[in-house]
């Protein structure tokens, strides 16, 4: 067992079960806090929803906010004006900046760096400022850049209230764009350093790519009527492994396409991709955008897609890949807000469509940082929540994560002891899917990772807290 | 942010006594004393919080503290000195790698101090305590003063 597991958002704890031989059989990550979001927004007025969802996470807040917003659009059968819709896509490409950027740099980047084997002590962003500053200040760089973005346009970093159904509350003044506009430069120069950085160390990690989560699954994000990656407005696709579209549907029809179950061992609900019943593991997130979407539609991330693709193939299998696809996407969401921004359009003032409840269901999907968000709201004909049903990316990728789990246990479990060198990869992996378990699971609680070593019998041989 | 003293206020402010940074913040920027003082509230310290303390002359962290060996509402102030040990295990730091970092990637650590009053409660939705309450005037005061302000200044 390990427990807790670190550097990720929210408390876990890993379980591992060997089989009669001694050998890794199968590998278990349980998350241990719960939320409970979707039961106590029932009775709720439609209208609290944006900004309620929102609290879910201090992280993604903009991602549910959009879920939310989108949904509830859909209830009161309203179209938000373009510069609406542009002003919310704005916001999200920050907060996907500022989230890759505190996943890559803040949390994974001590690992990358150091190495798996190094001291945790020394295995943080302070130990990166000294070993690497130019590294940690590009990362501090991107996160103030996507936080700052955010803030200009909602008032406030976190939990901003400006995404409301119909639009935003607001429009965009020039001297505020302005402000936003004068920050891409450096983001660019940071982004294109990190890249680089990333690029000449990859060797380093080719053992740990090898085995961290690298196995055939399918695919599911969002793309746009051309294919390209998009987070905020498209239809949802699953590929196979090999890129055999499996599936195309627009986010309301979700329920069709996507099954979950209740984990009797682990507040995180995992889905399945129904087709292929309960065994229908696949992966969402940076990884899956640049699986199933052709491009990026935008030419410094398409330059270098080409590279990637050209290094690992056109359907590379190991989750270790979220991390240069986080910069892909970091580099993609720049260029997206430098258009947005520099479209006279966005300056408009009609930012926001104004309807009444004219539908009991709606259902918003966005993708999040760490993959497809889906919010599925029922309501009253006087608007007031009877259920709604939110679908995580951390529970998308839940199956994935333990599949990932019991590869890297069984190339690195050996007898019947947790070793310090083991421990940091399992936590690794775990961290290769950035999971956000404040999202995921619906705290009353916390109960900081944890891994046990379990015998055939289910008696535990070994176990790590930290 | 640049050459003058930043008083970095930091907690939940949904939580009972953990909002007494944020009040103490909203009373310092009311405070004429400090119209020369950076005052940010916060839910909690971050690295990107260590390029404004580079700029500072002064950072205070106003922080809750939970020492069940104090009596609630009980201020405490020290010296604080940057910390490179300080890890971090999520997104958060703590004051002493802030400043560690700001030292590292900006070539400036100010003199720094941490002003911390002893807390009865952080329950959630639950209002500032009683004892804590009583003690924001005091608290106040002694930022002003770290900060060598006066309404004269």
């Amino acid at each position: 067992m390990i427990d807790p597991v670190t550097r990720i958002e929210g408390h876990a704890r890993i379980r591992i079960r060997l089989d009669d031989a001694g050998q890794v059989e199968d590998a278990h990550f349980q998350v241990t806090q719960f939320r409970g979001f979707e039961k106590l927004c029932e009775g709720r007025p439609l209208a609290e929803m944006p900004s309620l969802m929102a609290r879910i996470c201090g992280i993604c807040p903009v991602s549910h906010l959009i879920a939310s917003a989108k949904a509830c659009d859909e209830i009161m059968s309203v179209r938000p004006p373009k510069t609406g819709a542009d002003l919310r896509a704005l916001m999200n490409l920050a907060q996907i900046v500022q989230s890759h950027a505190l996943s890559l740099f803040y949390l994974a980047s001590p690992d990358l760096l150091f190495g798996f084997d190094a001291d945790p002590a020394t295995r943080n962003i302070v130990g990166v400022a000294k070993a690497n500053p130019q590294l940690a200040l590009d990362g501090i760089y991107l996160r103030r850049f996507g936080q700052h973005t955010i803030e200009v346009l909602g008032g406030k970093r976190i939990h901003p209230a400006w995404i409301v159904p119909g639009g935003v509350e607001t429009p965009l003044t020039t001297e505020r764009r302005d402000e936003i506009r004068a920050m891409i430069p450096e983001a660019y120069a940071a982004a294109d350093r990190a890249l680089l950085w990333y690029k000449t160390n990859l060797l380093s990690w080719a053992e740990e790519a090898e085995v961290f989560g690298s196995f055939p699954s399918a695919f599911m994000a969002m793309v746009d009527d051309n294919d390209n990656v998009t987070h905020y407005d498209g239809r949802l696709r699953v590929v196979d492994h090999d890129g055999t579209r499996l599936a195309d549907f627009d986010g309301p029809d979700y329920a069709d396409y996507i099954g979950e179950y209740n984990d009797e061992s682990s507040f995180l609900k995992p889905t399945y991709f129904k087709p292929r019943g309960k065994a229908g593991l696949y992966r969402v997130g940076t990884l899956a955008r640049v699986i199933v979407a052709e491009a990026f539609g935008t030419p410094r991330a398409d330059a270098e897609l080409a590279e990637f693709r050209a290094r690992f193939g056109r359907y590379p299998a190991s989750s270790f890949h979220y991390h240069q696809t986080r910069l892909l996407d970091i580099l993609h969401s720049i260029e997206r807000m430098e258009l947005l921004l520099d479209d006279p359009e966005i300056l408009s003032d009609r930012v926001l469509s104004r309807a009444q409840i004219n539908s009991n269901v709606g259902i918003g999907v966005a993708e999040a940082p760490r993959g497809t968000l889906i919010h599925h709201y029922v309501v009253d004909d006087d608007g007031i929540m009877q259920t709604a049903n939110l679908i995580i990316a951390t529970g998308h990728n839940a199956s994935a994560m333990n599949a990932s789990v019991a590869q890297a246990a069984r190339h690195y479990v050996k007898g019947e002891h947790i070793e310090e060198g083991m421990l940091n990869r399992v936590e690794a992996v775990i961290r290769c899917y950035d999971p956000c378990l404040s999202c995921s699971t619906h705290a009353m609680g916390q109960m900081p990772l944890h891994i046990s070593l379990v015998d055939a019998e289910g008696r535990t041989l070994d176990e790590v807290r930290r | 942010m640049s050459g003058r003293p930043l008083v970095l206020a930091y907690g939940n402010r949904l939580r009972g006594d953990d909002a007494v940074g944020w009040v103490v913040a909203d009373a310092l920027v009311d405070d004429l004393r400090m119209e020369k003082v950076d005052v940010v509230a916060v839910h909690q310290l971050s690295p990107e919080l260590a390029d404004d303390v580079s700029h500072a002359s002064l950072v205070v962290f106003v922080d809750a503290r939970l020492d069940p060996t104090l009596v609630a509402g009980a201020v405490v102030v020290a010296v604080l000195d940057p910390d490179p040990t300080a890890s971090l295990m999520t997104h958060h730091v703590d004051a002493g790698a802030v400043l560690a970092l700001a030292h590292t990637l900006y070539g400036q650590a100010p003199r720094a101090f941490t002003v911390s009053v002893a807390i009865e409660s952080a329950e959630p939705g639950a209002p500032l305590g009683v004892a804590v309450s009583a003690s924001v005037s005091a608290l106040v005061d002694t930022v002003v003063r770290l900060c060598g302000t006066t309404a004269d200044a």
